[in-house]
């Protein structure tokens, strides 16, 4: 029974924070766009003349985005119409249950992982997850029955696909390191310490590895430079007949994808919720002093290390959004099979050899 | 190859700029929170219902239709605004003035706002100085497109 | 014939023609303001001044006669000085009103200044003060201060009316144009005055300020007022995008036409353009059905067939009964004579008009409709109206016009038409008469329609569309075509009538008075 009522409330805590936290990247993104090219941003919406630098601007377009028309175009597929958006944001929201929040934490004699759900194969499912979202996109082009729409759903597929193998390839070295495919697991791996005094991070050890899988990340949350699927002012994407909560969604998805890929980055880049030189009873400096926390201290240094460092991947990929014009798309099937993939199987190689040293 | 590796400085480069926009303003952003003065700001960006931009004396704004001495519009309603008019916007009636000395005047004046570009032809060709667009009055949005059709009051007034 | 050069240019000309003249034929403008080619040249205005070869002075082009191997020069440096100067003495009493004056854009005067003005003021003294508002005749302001003194309107009165109203009075500087004892310019053709004033001294009050010349489109058409047909230009509007205009037509010009009316046309042609606008209707209305319903004119023209085909297999054709007018055309009365007398054998057709008038010597005739000479050509008889026989004898009753409010009352009228099953109207205007009847079809004017007219003289002119007919307006030789065909008692014969043109050419093959005519 309190097994059932503790997974609920991770549910709960899980879905909370990971919503709140897209919401809020919107106005981030406007916020920080608006910082980089010397404007101020959204920071008129106010509730009774309260505005907080606008703070509120997340609840304004969930407003607006409820009340404004749902258009379903006249021959489009209504059902699958429809479904596209759900498919989408559900594939992406549910990969947030296999990330780890923190280490475990202990009240009253339980033990509680802050994690949704510990599962073996985490790594895989997210992997599997994040592809499945390609139905979202290619349903939503071709329902729409406009030939536009059709095109940039195709666009996405095949992007999607193409850097999907990169993806994968990228992490096959970091399995190698740390030989397991359960997302704990790993991040514990990375709490141990490389020569003494430099935390065995993903990014110490599979440098090559982190800027392919980067990359390719990119690419899969369809953002700028990597925009072809849906180029908001230019090319015709497949959310072209979409209004309303059901564009909404779409949107929702895009900073959702942001956020996975940073919490990923995170987990297997940058130790999760390790903080360097914390274990479970305090600091221990590899210069010899401690320095003990009681439990409690302990978990929230970790929860915050974790938030922290995902906030910094936020922030670096809405960086790159606004820095960067996007790609022609021959020349983003060449980054993604004539250079990432190849730079990923010789990573392959190259961890092979130096773990058999 | 050489050609990636140059791409991939440029990015870096690139980004450098964007984070270094990112951190100075966030620097000026955050002295003005805490109240410090700085010489510059973080934003250019106008707060525009509360900060306005001085209008340029020869800011083509909202038409207005001059008086004579004795309050009468100066216009004599030879139409030739209406003839220059590229939009069509202007509609003018003209009618027997009771006074010897004068022909006539606009006993209708009309300038369908929601129409006009702002090009002011109508004040180049108005060989009478009636109608001038230096009210400096920019913000006469309405909700209805009829609301936006002035007539001789609204134009005088 | 003898041969003259103007600006090199050989040319042959009649002996005793003017320079001014002998150059119009060769195309070449000079400048003239007193000058009307209705009247003798009186050499006032000093515009038209040229160079002649071996003469010390300059000349008089409106007033000089042509000499055998005479050297003309009208652009020399010389002419044109001498224009600028004339136009600079012009000017120098001559308020610079143009934007307020009603002749600006057709104004002789700005057009010439345009072209050979002395811009710079050379003058110190202020400009004279004048009235610059008189009534001098019932449709006449006249403005004093634009006036040069050009003696048009005082020859047109002593020539064209012989009326003589105005005169110059005064001299010098104080010299006007007036009236004697008050007594206004007042005779049927007092609206000449302001069109051939050539600057903006005499206005119309029905036109003035109504719009600005160049507003107006202009097309050429036949007064259809009278029997005379004077050619005249209809001038008007064609409104602005955004705003809706009160009338169409703004004003009726004359039309030089020498076999007609030369240059003049009379005062009721040229006020009475209002029937073009007002009241007018422009859809189907019938009447006994209580819903506005709709119906399209193949219906209706199908619905019209079906009725007097019913009569016509039963053999009672006898009970249709036409009442016609002579504001139709000659194409349009020769079909229904074609239809209604010969295929259907129909033999009440009976005519209203508008009631004769005073004539006078000039151009108005005392038949105040277009076409009586027309119908008489085509062989109809016109026949008036007898109300009780006509409510006894019929069934079916097409009515064009509204003219039978001219000879009978309302009350007459109703009582006749009451006992008529079926009573059709083609009507252009929406009066009483439309609600008497079972159905109202909207027809086009004179305006707005092709066709010909058959003045007193027996001269066919032909008018095309000026004004686009408004909403369901048809003319009445297309319905009548349609009917025709409809009927199919002679498909064939009728559907080469696509126009009004192959109607005429039928016209002149049948009848030998349209021979030839189709001018
Ligand atoms: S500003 Fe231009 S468009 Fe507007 S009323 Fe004047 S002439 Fe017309
Ligand atoms: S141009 Fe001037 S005087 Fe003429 S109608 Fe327009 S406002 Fe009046
Ligand atoms: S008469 Fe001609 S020149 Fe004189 S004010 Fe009128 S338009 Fe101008
Ligand atoms: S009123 Fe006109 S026509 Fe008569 S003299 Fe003067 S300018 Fe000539
Ligand atoms: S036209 Fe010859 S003097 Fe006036």
């Amino acid at each position: 029974m309190s097994e059932t009522i503790i997974i609920l409330i991770k549910v709960v805590c899980a879905l909370v924070w990971f919503l709140l936290i897209t919401l809020y990247l919107t106005w981030v993104e406007r916020k920080e766009s608006a910082v980089i090219q010397d404007r101020i941003g959204a920071n008129r919406a106010s509730i009774l003349g309260i505005r907080i630098i606008g703070l509120f601007q997340p609840f304004a377009d969930a407003i607006k985005m409820i009340f404004k028309e749902d258009f379903t175009p006249r021959f489009s597929r209504r059902f699958l119409h429809n479904l596209a958006p759900f498919i989408s944001f559900f594939f992406v929201a549910i990969t947030i249950s296999a990330i780890p929040f923190g280490d475990v934490l202990r009240i009253g004699g339980q033990e509680i992982k802050l994690q949704v759900m510990d599962i073996n194969v985490g790594l895989l499912f997210v992997l599997a997850m994040l592809s499945l979202g390609i139905y979202g996109i290619i349903l939503s082009g071709w329902s729409s029955n406009n030939r536009y729409a059709l095109i940039g759903g195709m666009r996405g597929a095949a992007q999607l696909i193409s850097y999907e193998v990169a993806l994968g390839l990228s992490l096959i070295g970091l399995i190698m390191v740390y030989p397991s495919l359960n997302l704990s697991t790993i991040v514990h791996y990375q709490g141990e310490l490389l020569f003494g005094w430099l935390p065995k991070w993903g990014v110490f050890l599979q440098p090559l590895g982190l800027l392919i899988f980067f990359f390719a990340a990119l690419a899969e949350t369809k953002r700028i430079p990597f925009d072809l699927p849906e180029g908001e002012n230019e090319i015709v994407g497949f959310f072209t007949e979409y209004s309303g909560l059901k564009w909404g969604l779409f949107m929702m998805t895009d900073f959702m994808e942001v956020l996975i890929v940073s919490t990923l980055l995170t987990t297997l880049f940058f130790g999760g919720w390790q903080v360097p030189w914390l274990a479970a009873d305090g600091f221990h400096f590899p210069w010899g002093s401690e320095w003990l926390l009681p439990h409690g201290i302990v978990v929230i240094f970790q929860v915050a290390a974790f938030n922290i460092k995902v906030f910094f991947f936020c922030w670096l990929q809405i960086l790159i959004r606004w820095t960067y014009p996007r790609f022609r798309y021959d020349q983003v099937m060449d980054l993604g099979w004539k250079l990432l993939i190849p730079l990923s199987l010789a990573n392959i190689v190259a961890t092979a050899i130096l773990l058999s040293i | 190859m050489i050609k990636a590796l140059g791409y991939f400085l440029e990015i870096i480069r690139g980004s450098i700029i964007t984070t270094r926009h990112f951190v100075v303003n966030m620097h000026f952003h955050f002295m003005k929170l805490f109240r410090i003065k700085t010489k510059r700001k973080g934003a250019v960006t106008i707060q525009y219902p509360e900060e306005k931009r001085e209008i340029a004396t020869r800011h083509r704004s909202l038409h207005r239709l001059m008086t004579n001495k004795d309050g009468k519009p100066r216009c004599v309603a030879c139409m030739l605004c209406v003839t220059v008019c590229p939009s069509e916007c202007i509609y003018v009636e003209a009618a027997e003035d009771p006074d010897l000395e004068v022909q006539k005047y606009p006993s209708t004046f009309i300038i369908d706002l929601s129409r006009c570009c702002f090009c002011g032809f109508c004040v180049e060709a108005c060989p009478e100085d009636a109608i001038r667009m230096d009210t400096g009055q920019i913000e006469f949005a309405e909700y209805s497109r009829e609301d936006l059709i002035y007539n001789l009051e609204k134009l005088i007034g | 014939m003898i041969k003259i050069f103007i600006d090199e240019k050989a040319i042959e000309v009649e002996k005793s023609t003017t320079i001014l003249k002998a150059a119009e034929q060769a195309g070449i403008d000079i400048p003239h303001l007193c000058y009307h080619p209705a009247f003798p040249p009186e050499g006032t205005c000093r515009m038209c001044l040229v160079e002649i070869e071996g003469l010390p002075s300059l000349e008089l082009a409106c007033s000089t006669q042509v000499k055998d191997g005479m050297k003309v020069s009208t652009k020399s440096e010389r002419v044109i000085e001498a224009r600028k100067g004339v136009l600079e003495f012009l000017l120098a009493e001559h308020p610079p009103d143009c934007p307020i004056c009603d002749k600006a854009g057709e104004c002789s005067l700005q057009d010439y200044y345009e072209e050979y003005g002395q811009f710079e003021n050379q003058f110190n003294e202020f400009k004279e003060k004048r009235e610059k508002k008189v009534k001098i005749g019932k449709n006449l302001i006249r403005d004093m201060e634009r006036c040069i003194l050009c003696r048009r309107c005082v020859r047109f009165l002593k020539e064209v009316t012989k009326t003589q109203e105005l005169g110059v009075f005064e001299r010098g500087i104080h010299s006007e144009i007036n009236i004697l004892d008050g007594v206004l310019v007042d005779n049927n053709y007092s609206g000449n005055l302001a069109e051939i004033c050539p600057v903006g001294a005499m206005t119309d009050s029905d036109f003035r300020f109504k719009t600005r010349t160049w507003f107006l489109k202009k097309g050429e058409s036949i007064c259809p007022l009278c029997s005379r047909g004077c050619s005249i230009f209809i001038e008007y509007h064609e409104g602005f995008s955004r705003f809706t205009l009160p009338k169409r037509v703004y004003r009726i010009r004359s039309r030089e036409n020498h076999k007609v009316n030369g240059f003049w046309i009379c005062d009721i042609g040229r006020y009475g353009y209002s029937y073009i606008d007002e009241n007018r209707i422009d859809k189907i209305i019938v009447n006994n059905k209580e819903g506005g319903e709709t119906i399209t004119w193949e219906k209706m023209v199908i619905l019209l067939a079906e009725k007097i085909k019913r009569l016509y297999y039963i053999k009672k054709t006898s009970r249709i009964a036409l009442i016609l007018n002579t504001w139709l055309s000659n194409e349009e009365l020769f079909l229904i004579n074609k239809i209604f007398r010969n295929d259907l054998s129909v033999e009440n057709i009976y005519f209203t008009d508008p009631p004769e008038g005073e004539e006078d010597d000039l151009l108005l005739t005392s038949e105040r409709s277009p076409n009586k000479r027309g119908a008489r050509e085509i062989g109809l008889d016109l026949k008036p109206i007898n109300l009780e026989t006509l409510a006894d004898k019929t069934d079916l009753l097409l009515i064009f016009g509204s003219f039978m409010f001219d000879q009978f009352n309302l009350a007459e009228i109703k009582s006749a038409l009451d006992n008529i099953k079926m009573k059709i109207i083609f009507a252009t205007h929406s009066n009483e008469m439309n609600s008497l009847v079972d159905i109202v079809l909207p027809m086009s004017l004179i305006a707005e329609k092709e066709g010909s007219l058959t003045n007193v003289d027996g001269i066919v002119q032909r008018f095309s569309p000026v004004l686009m007919a408004q909403g369901e307006c048809q003319p009445e030789w297309k319905v009548l075509v349609n009917l025709a065909k409809e009927l199919e008692i002679n498909f064939r014969y009728y559907s080469q009538f696509s126009s009004p043109e192959a109607i005429l050419d039928e016209m002149g093959k049948k009848i030998s008075f349209f021979e030839k005519k189709s001018e």
